[in-house]
């Protein structure tokens, strides 16, 4: 990350507010911080995690601030909404400032064991698919069963995640359990489009498929079964609306290859 | 009395006192106006995060947007709720003639000296208990809050930090 960058949204916060990059994409740069924006400090190990949309310079500044407070409200309102379902799992909203394009949220997750990383998706099953673990154990199954939930949840109703990577999955610890998060919803919308749907289970499947692409057929297996679970929790009606998405995917699939055929 | 600072605005101080058994609130809505503090009705305020959530927006308004209200205290009480109607907000949040309990909010601008320090006692003829969230749940009206925040039929929070939480999102999210 550019120190230019690090040093503009340090002023914008204020010497009192120390931040560490964590990452940086296209949209957004990544902070973690020790500082609330707003409660006393009552623990110094507290983390976290600030979001922020900087500006660019290519597009002209009314514009540019008038889609990064879109963008950062989207994103925020998406997360409040999410919060009110319950079953679903996101990080918490603590403060909102689209005028800046910045996001505080809480800091979810931790480092797994053995340098493995961050406790995203990813990191987990690269940790279970090494040597001396058992890459089809329980907690794997587990672990990907209640991830497909998550998603279950999500699209029964009718939200898309738009950007369903496996880095974009967090799992917390509860109880010597995982417990899945989503995180970034810089690309999802409120959606009852079965194409959507489709859409974000097929990027989860690539993302499976192109890092663990010898586990992939029974961990892509386990996430539709924890994702099938939730719709046919809801009757007839949800049977029905889950062969609707699942034809979607298959579809959608399909074309997939088809593409990376002609590619 | 609590003492706030938020990190990203030095420039300000919030003092924040809770008063149980209020017995002039009648008397004290009268002189509102010639007053520099917020009087805040405890009924809706859940937590110390929730109050605390909607001074920080406030700060964020009048830096990088406007005041919508005349000074810092009123747009605190106007932050506090869920829609931008300024008349709504003050009427709800802010305490009624019958309160027997109330917070009062006060502002201090710290590069200002000619700020006056009125004395609390003068004004309230009440209880001075400690300002934290075991002290608000004896006071606060979950069914009101349901209702003022318009939250979600099929959210049922558990406990008061998950209410907390959704007033937050409603405070930070208010008229965008
Ligand atoms: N709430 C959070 N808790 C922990 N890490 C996060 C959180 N939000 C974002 N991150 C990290 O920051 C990266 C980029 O965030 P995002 O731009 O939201 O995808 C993610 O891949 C995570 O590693």
């Amino acid at each position: 990350m550019s120190q230019e960058l690090v040093d503009q949204v340090s002023k914008y916060l204020t010497p009192a507010i120390p931040i560490e990059p964590i990452s940086q994409g296209a949209e957004a740069v990544v902070f973690t911080t020790t500082i609330h924006p707003y409660l006393p400090t009552i623990n110094e190990k507290q983390k976290f995690i600030i979001k922020y949309r900087p500006a660019k310079r290519y597009r002209h500044p009314i514009i540019d601030r008038s889609l990064t407070k879109h963008r950062t409200l989207s994103e925020s309102r998406l997360l409040a909404k999410l919060y009110q379902i319950p079953g679903i799992h996101v990080p918490k909203l603590i403060a909102c400032d689209p005028y800046n394009g910045c996001i505080w949220l809480e800091f979810l997750g931790e480092d797994l064991p053995d340098a493995f990383g961050f406790s995203n998706l990813k990191n987990f099953l690269w940790m279970h698919a090494s040597e001396n673990q058992n890459p089809y154990g329980d907690i794997v199954r587990e672990t990907l069963f209640k991830v497909g939930e998550q998603i279950g949840l999500l699209h029964w109703n009718d939200y898309c995640h738009g950007d369903l990577t496996s880095s974009n999955i967090v799992l917390v610890k509860k109880d010597e359990k995982w417990e899945p998060y989503l995180i970034d919803f810089g690309l999802g919308s409120t959606s009852n489009l079965v194409e959507d749907k489709g859409v974000d289970l097929y990027v989860l499947e690539r993302a499976i498929l192109s890092t663990h692409s010898s586990y992939a057929e029974k961990y892509n297996e386990w996430l539709i079964e924890g994702f099938s679970e939730v719709y046919k929790s809801n009757g007839k009606q949800g049977a029905k609306k889950l062969n609707e998405v699942m034809k979607r995917f298959g579809e959608v699939r399909l074309r997939g290859r088809k593409r990376s055929m002609l590619g | 009395m609590s003492s706030l600072t938020i990190p990203q605005f030095p420039a300000y101080q919030f003092q924040i006192t809770l008063f149980q058994n209020v017995s002039n609130a009648e008397t004290i809505r009268s002189k509102i106006a010639d007053l520099s503090y917020a009087f805040i009705d405890p009924k809706l305020i859940v937590s110390q995060e929730q109050l605390y959530s909607a001074i920080y927006k406030a700060l964020i308004e009048q830096k990088y947007n406007r005041l919508r209200t005349k000074t810092l205290h009123s747009e605190c009480l106007f932050c506090l709720g869920p829609t931008s109607n300024i008349g709504d907000a003050f009427k709800k949040f802010g305490i009624k003639d019958d309160s027997r309990e109330l917070i009062c909010l006060k502002v201090i601008n710290l590069s200002d000296n000619n700020d006056v320090k009125e004395d609390l006692d003068g004004i309230i003829d009440g209880e001075r208990i400690v300002f934290n969230d075991d002290n608000l749940s004896k006071f606060y009206d979950r069914e009101l809050i349901r209702k003022t925040y318009k939250l979600d039929k099929h959210f049922v929070p558990g406990n008061t930090e998950e209410l907390s939480r959704a007033l937050v999102n409603a405070i930070q999210l208010r008229g965008l």
